[in-house]
């Protein structure tokens, strides 16, 4: 059932109950361990660093191919450290301007050629039924359903013009549509949040009760 | 103070312990509700069965320890499945906050259920910053981004690695995430390399990627732990989202109880007002 | 020059990547400078991770060292960094406790106790979600009643006892219900937002690597 050791599972069930405590109340044994938590992360955050960054992706490639050039990206990596002081800041400008540029490289294709034109294409083309149904009726209700919603949702958020006449009937139409979307939305995130309850449930009851007996 | 306003005036910790019992009592008294399939999910089984056996498939864990509910399961299921079927699997994860720690764990644990061997069978490439040139840098070249695996080999010493130079070798990518990510593997990796994917999302995303779904670009979607219950259904195996469905139900039960009650609790009282100035 | 050298990479940068799109990126001599250029940006953005640590031991240092009020828990937090981070950064032939491998204190800490910690932290939502559907979930207009009825519908399709209880009406109506709902009315407002926002984010970048927009640069 469980790859833990008695001791590991009673260790994981304290931490459970005690962020669990929080909603009776605030508690010393909250802050405790949410104290814990806040230092353990920071400290993970810089074992990754210095592993997967500086060990295998700098001194790594130096050691084998002599590729001394990654210092220059590792010294552009230092200077986001400037961001820490008040007078030094605009030196972590550079190295952020390299990776928010080459970011917005990939962003403009790839948004354009990976998202809008796909999604344009098959609006307009007869929508597939889930499950694989071919009753004409079916697919020529879900594509109009489709077409419709698209186009009135993208006018509801069009502000350059006022929603008057036309425009504002169909951005009537647009806010009923978002308002069952958001409504299914809504649906779905309850049911992703009861589900991580479910899964603290699940290993206090399985895991830790459940060692008690096995 | 009438009786609605007193409804509305519960204290929220007696809420809490509604909840707490409604979670615990399934797991207690278990009643295993029947799991219907729906579409989008028998359509990702069956584009990962449909590979060829053998076949080189990425997998991604794209999520945080906070969703792990939801997105383990699908991890788990998805090696079950590859595995099963004699895959390659090379695995990664764009999240820094425990991500590369879960791909350890979960795929090392399965693996050795399964007598895989690490380089041969399967590789972890561990954790880059910057998803966005990860996944585009994967296309030129996976040595580029990853000189080594998670654990610091190198790859060059990993004879799977041998056979996989970039998505050109890839014949399939599995992405389960819980934010962004699974938005850039469609809009970066699926359409300017053409690498067939499917997607494990929490329930929070999965309204966004029905989009996808809709459009061919995944072919498949598990949306939160009732998708992945519905997978392991499929594969044969009723594991942790299995065992979770009938608290679901209790819960969910419960939320549409209370916000029923709310909202009489809300028109009794608007009604009582209306009386009083009447 | 604070303002000019930014502005010039970020320039040049997103024009490479841009550029690159329509050439072969392992063949030609453009698609290796990109391919570069990525490599870099994941050693530039990866050493961010550490920028993390050393803010929240300065701030933690700093309750300590003035005495303030929960100083102790501030102690806790610097203690628990310093036992996370220094033995991940120890070679692993010294002792298998150190480094990030399975066996290590880096991965024994984290699996056992941040892990379990943040799966719960985020478990909480859960409750306080039940509580704010039972205190502000309202119909009280069109609109809401709208959301209100189709969130109740979906969360019934998507619970094995609510897609039971639904198909007691007609044997189709949860499968309906993920037909019209989830692929019509969800799917066609979802598609709308994406290509709003991915115009919108096209657009936003075009500025940047034109230089008109240079928020990300801060003040000064």
């Amino acid at each position: 059932m469980s790859t833990f050791s008695p001791f590991e599972l009673w260790i994981m069930a304290f931490v459970t109950l005690a962020i669990f405590s929080f909603l009776y109340r605030d508690n010393p044994v909250y802050r405790l361990v949410e104290s814990i938590f806040a230092g353990l992360s920071a400290g993970y955050y810089f074992g990754l660093m210095w592993d997967t960054v500086l060990m295998q992706q700098v001194v790594y490639p130096i050691r084998t191919d002599g590729a001394w050039y990654l210092l220059i990206p590792t010294a552009l990596g230092v200077l986001l450290f400037s961001r820490l002081t008040r007078s030094y800041s605009y030196l972590s400008r550079v190295p952020l301007a390299f990776v928010i540029g080459s970011t917005s490289g990939v962003f403009i294709t790839s948004r354009l050629q990976g998202l809008v034109l796909p999604q344009i294409r098959t609006t307009f083309m007869p929508q597939n039924i889930p499950g694989g149904s071919t009753d004409p009726g079916m697919i020529v209700v879900l594509s109009a359903i489709v077409v419709i919603g698209v186009i009135a949702t993208l006018i509801y958020f069009y502000f350059s013009h006022e929603h008057k006449g036309a425009l504002g009937v169909t951005a009537k139409v647009g806010i009923w549509f978002i308002m069952i979307s958001f409504g299914a939305h809504f649906g779905y995130t309850v049911m992703g949040r009861v589900s991580l309850l479910i899964g603290r449930v699940q290993f206090l009851v399985e895991s830790w009760i459940g060692s008690f007996t096995s | 103070m009438t009786v609605w306003e007193r409804i509305a005036a519960m204290d929220r910790r007696w809420i809490y312990l509604m909840c707490g019992i409604a979670v615990l009592v399934p797991f207690i008294i278990p009643v295993s509700l029947p799991v219907y399939t729906t579409p989008e999910v028998q359509q990702l089984y069956d584009a990962v069965n449909s590979l060829p056996d053998s076949s080189i498939v990425m997998l991604t864990y794209d999520y945080y320890p906070s969703t792990v509910a939801e997105t383990e399961p699908m991890s788990r299921a998805a090696l079950h499945h590859l595995f099963s079927k004699n895959c390659k699997v090379v695995t990664l994860s764009n999240i820094p906050l425990g991500g590369p720690t879960i791909a350890e764990r979960v795929t090392r644990e399965l693996a050795a259920e399964y007598g895989k061997v690490y380089g041969v069978d399967y590789v972890n490439l561990g954790y880059k910053a910057n998803y966005v040139a990860v996944m585009k840098g994967l296309g030129t070249a996976i040595s580029g981004i990853f000189p080594t695996d998670n654990t610091g080999t190198p790859l060059t010493q990993l004879p799977l690695m041998q056979s996989v130079r970039n998505y050109e070798d890839i014949a399939f990518i599995f992405v389960v995430a819980d934010n962004a990510t699974a938005d850039y593997w469609v809009s970066i990796v699926n359409a300017q390399y053409g690498v067939p994917m499917c997607c494990g999302a929490t329930a929070v995303m999965a309204p966004k990627l029905y989009a996808f779904v809709g459009s061919g670009q995944l072919q498949g979607l598990l949306g939160g732990m009732k998708g992945a219950a519905e997978y392991e259904q499929l594969l044969g195996r009723k594991d942790r989202a299995v065992r979770g469905m009938d608290a679901q139900s209790l819960i969910h039960l419960l939320i549409i109880v209370l916000v029923a009650i709310g909202n009489l609790g809300y028109f009794m009282g608007r009604r009582a007002k209306r009386g009083e100035r009447a | 020059m604070r303002r000019t050298a930014p502005v010039i990479t970020a320039f040049v940068t997103g024009v490479v990547v841009t550029i690159s799109f329509f050439f072969n990126e392992q063949t030609t001599f453009i698609g290796q400078i990109q391919s570069g250029i990525l490599i870099w940006v994941t050693i530039i953005f990866g050493m961010s991770l550490a920028l993390g640590m050393v803010s929240i031991t300065r701030v933690n240092f700093n309750k300590v060292k003035r005495r303030q009020e929960g100083w102790p828990y501030s102690l806790l937090v610097i203690i628990s960094v310093f036992v996370m981070a220094i033995p991940s950064a120890l070679p692993v032939s010294w002792s298998p406790l150190f480094g990030r491998n399975e066996g290590s204190i880096y991965y024994w800490l984290w699996t056992r106790i941040s892990e379990p910690m943040m799966a719960t932290m985020f478990a909480m939502l859960a409750f306080y979600i039940a509580s704010a559907a039972y205190r502000a979930f309202r119909a009280r207009s069109t609109e809401s009643t709208l959301l209100l009825l189709t969130a109740v519908v979906v969360m019934l399709s998507r619970i094995p006892m609510g897609e039971w209880f639904l198909r007691l009406f007609h044997p189709s109506l949860p499968d309906w219900i993920n037909i019209y709902i989830m692929n019509g009315f969800n799917l066609s407002v979802q598609r709308g937002i994406i290509i709003g926002a991915a115009l919108g984010a096209a657009s936003m970048s075009l500025r940047i690597i034109l230089g008109i927009e240079r928020t990300y640069m801060g003040k000064g």
